[in-house]
């Protein structure tokens, strides 16, 4: 598949290769990757097109390896990724641990498909908890971004190495199968985001200097104490500037449509005929899973009546609407488990039940 | 007029002090690696993936750019580095339960890709940081804590060479096995380091040097009794002797 | 007419080196360590030391850090 660069017009392209395509043109110098349905087209498109522009490659011997290829990689202060899916993401906490201890910018694209274990490849949103909690050891926070169509898919691509490199922070962005797979129009702007120095931390070779170590091993406690003071001002740092959110119709909602994801189009569009049926039904949509729009949600849970959040999980997202609620009112959930979001008849069904 | 005969190598960081047990091999490792980067002039132009065990204090004694691998994954962080920096010189320092146990998958692959890179592995047959386990290069018959009886084969299988399995990979330039157990197989181990990075700045592959070393504290010896160890009972096992050298192919 | 120096510090009393100088000319000390280990010097009263260097080759700690020959 060919590379596009800046589009005039939008082109017709599958998420999964729109996402390979951004990252290439967000200047990524290095991928790792080994193949798990239905991410594999990422890394597909990568062997060709790095190879052909004289980047790195690597079809790496497990997810294992991939992610800290992506660790030495980043050491060096270079671009660089790996994709994956849920079960293979699994084997990557420890490094997104190590990788959050040593403050490196790690980017990586999950794709999520059904679980816990093997499950299946249909899409679902089974790793909300993989992804904002993780399952490394330590305490640790990666920046998670949520794309809901292919052209955001593109524009979270850009962003997670922009956010990555600003805040030396893995990030993680968190599509699922159905975005991954399926085909919608896109544009390819150029990378909208300056480039960041990092000739103060990056390992060159100690020309001139000392050597510099890239390390999380701190054999007294008390250094560990100052490390994640220091690491947790940052997530403050992180929560306070990068939240993000789309927020539709809630200046005069009764109701809260929460969603994040591809599964989100389908509850925009159930508000959409609800607001025809002139139910008062607002939206949003959290774009950063990490930082979360907590306050926003807050803020909101004192002037409206009810949440009602929709994932295709059983429940994830669901207890960070709850924290950010507070108890101040009801939160409803509508899922399906695992597979293609809930249809719009459905979830309006949902709304007009609960609302009685 | 007097001539010095020996100084402490330039790379090591000022004032280092080892902080590996009295008498263990770690320490000379260390040094004769940081006397070939002094003699190649490559400190300045190194980065090196630690791995974990007794050899992750390599960086608080070596003064290159470093960054700790988790363990086992020090060929893997290597290979990121090499593939984004191809003009570095790059090393790795593991042990063997890094190397050849829990990192063997990342270890092989990285030969069989033949990444420019120079991995240096300690055996001394236990896991020494964790106070004394039994390893994947712990000999038949070995006590450790973990085989209180000695190594049997029904429970533990047995041993790995692991110059012989790395000399077998397509990608590998050069594989040795060397000991530090008298002055002579030091200087040897040396010149066998010294090679292994030569090679290495030459693009020719993956290099690869196994050290029979001592662990004096698990092992329950004196530090000389643990050379003896490595002569009478490693040496059996483990034969040290160049497994693979392209270079040296190419001269006949 | 060598010399060694030994850097008292960095001595962990391994005793590696006393049997690998050719001429005998390192002899555990009086002196102990924190752990109460006697630490190694150098002895050289008849002038014998050939400046060799396989005592500093030999041991593992950096403690013979500098030796000069004749």
């Amino acid at each position: 598949m060919e590379c596009l660069q800046k589009t005039k017009k939008k082109v017709l392209m599958k998420g999964n290769y729109a996402i390979a395509n951004a990252a290439v043109m967000a200047g990524c110098e290095c991928y790792f990757g080994y193949p798990i349905t239905p991410q594999s087209e990422i890394g597909e498109f990568m062997s060709g097109k790095m190879q052909e522009l004289k980047r790195a490659y690597v079809s790496a011997e497990s997810e294992l390896a991939a992610i800290n290829m992506v660790i030495g990689a980043c050491s060096t202060g270079a671009k660089a990724m790996t994709s994956s899916s849920s079960c293979a993401v699994s084997l990557m906490q420890e490094a997104i641990s190590y990788a959050s201890a040593d403050e490196l910018p790690i980017v990586l694209v999950s794709v999520m498909r059904g679980g816990p274990g093997l499950g299946n490849i249909y899409p679902s949103q089974g790793d909300y908890n993989q992804a904002v909690i993780g399952g490394g050891n330590g305490d640790y926070q990666t920046i998670v971004l949520a794309p809901s169509t292919v052209q955001e898919c593109v524009d979270l691509t850009y962003k997670a190495f922009y956010l990555a490199h600003k805040y030396k922070n893995p990030t993680i962005l968190l599509a699922d199968g159905l975005l991954g797979q399926m085909m919608e129009p896109v544009e390819f702007t150029e990378y909208p985001y300056p480039e960041i120095d990092n000739s103060s931390w990056a390992l060159s070779g100690a020309k001139g200097r000392n050597g510099r170590i890239i390390r999380s091993y701190a054999p007294l406690a008390e250094n560990q104490c100052v490390f994640l003071n220091k690491l947790y001002g940052k997530y403050k740092q992180i929560e306070e500037n990068e939240t993000e959110w789309e927020e539709i119709d809630t200046e005069d909602a009764d109701i809260v449509l929460i969603s994040f994801g591809s599964p989100s189009r389908n509850v925009k569009s159930a508000m959409k005929i609800c607001r025809k049926e002139g139910l008062k039904v607002g939206f949003l949509r959290p774009i950063t899973l990490w930082p979360f729009p907590s306050k926003r949600i807050a803020e909101l849970s004192k002037k409206v009546k009810m949440f009602l959040d929709i994932e295709v999980n059983m429940g994830q997202m669901l207890k960070d609407v709850k924290l950010a609620v507070n108890g101040a009112v009801p939160v409803e959930f509508f899922n399906r488990p695992v597979g293609n979001p809930p249809e719009v008849d459905d979830i309006v069904n949902k709304i007009r039940e609960i609302m009685k | 007029m007097a001539v010095q005969t020996f100084k402490l190598p330039k790379s090591l960081k000022e004032g280092a002090k080892f902080s590996f047990c009295p008498g263990c091999d770690h320490g000379v490792a260390v040094r004769i690696l940081a006397e070939v980067l002094d003699e190649l002039g490559l400190t300045e132009n190194t980065i090196t993936a630690t791995s974990i065990g007794c050899s992750v204090t390599i960086y608080d004694f070596i003064n290159v750019d470093a960054i700790e691998a988790p363990h086992g994954r020090a060929l893997a962080e290597a290979t990121g580095i090499k593939r984004a920096r191809p003009d570095k010189c790059v090393f790795t320092y593991q042990g063997d339960g890094d190397f050849a146990s829990i990192g063997i998958g990342e270890s092989l692959h990285c030969a069989l890709r033949g990444e420019n890179i120079t991995a240096i592995c300690i055996n001394n047959t236990t896991y020494g940081m964790t106070g004394g386990q039994l390893g994947p290069t712990t000999l038949l018959g070995q006590k450790t804590t973990t085989s209180p009886t000695g190594r049997n084969v029904e429970y533990y299988g047995y041993p790995i060479k692991i110059a012989e399995h790395i000399a077998l990979c397509d990608g590998t330039a050069y594989s040795a096995r060397v000991s530090l157990d008298t002055v002579a197989n030091i200087k040897k181990a040396k010149q066998a380091i010294k090679k292994a990075f030569e090679i290495q700045m030459k693009g020719l592959g993956f290099t690869f040097i196994e050290i029979l070393s001592t662990c004096p504290t698990n092992w329950k010896m004196t530090p000389e009794q643990a050379h003896d160890r490595v002569r009478n009972q490693m040496m059996e096992v483990f034969k040290p002797g160049v497994y693979k050298d392209i270079t040296a192919e190419k001269t006949v | 007419m060598g010399k060694i120096v030994i850097d008292e510090s960095r001595c962990k009393a391994c005793y590696l080196c006393i049997d690998e100088c050719p001429k005998k000319l390192i002899k555990k000390s009086e002196k102990t360590n924190k752990l109460g280990d006697h630490l190694v010097e150098f002895c050289d009263p008849n002038n014998e030391c050939l400046g060799c260097a396989m005592c500093a080759t030999r041991c593992p700690d950096l403690a013979i850090c500098e030796v000069y020959k004749g």
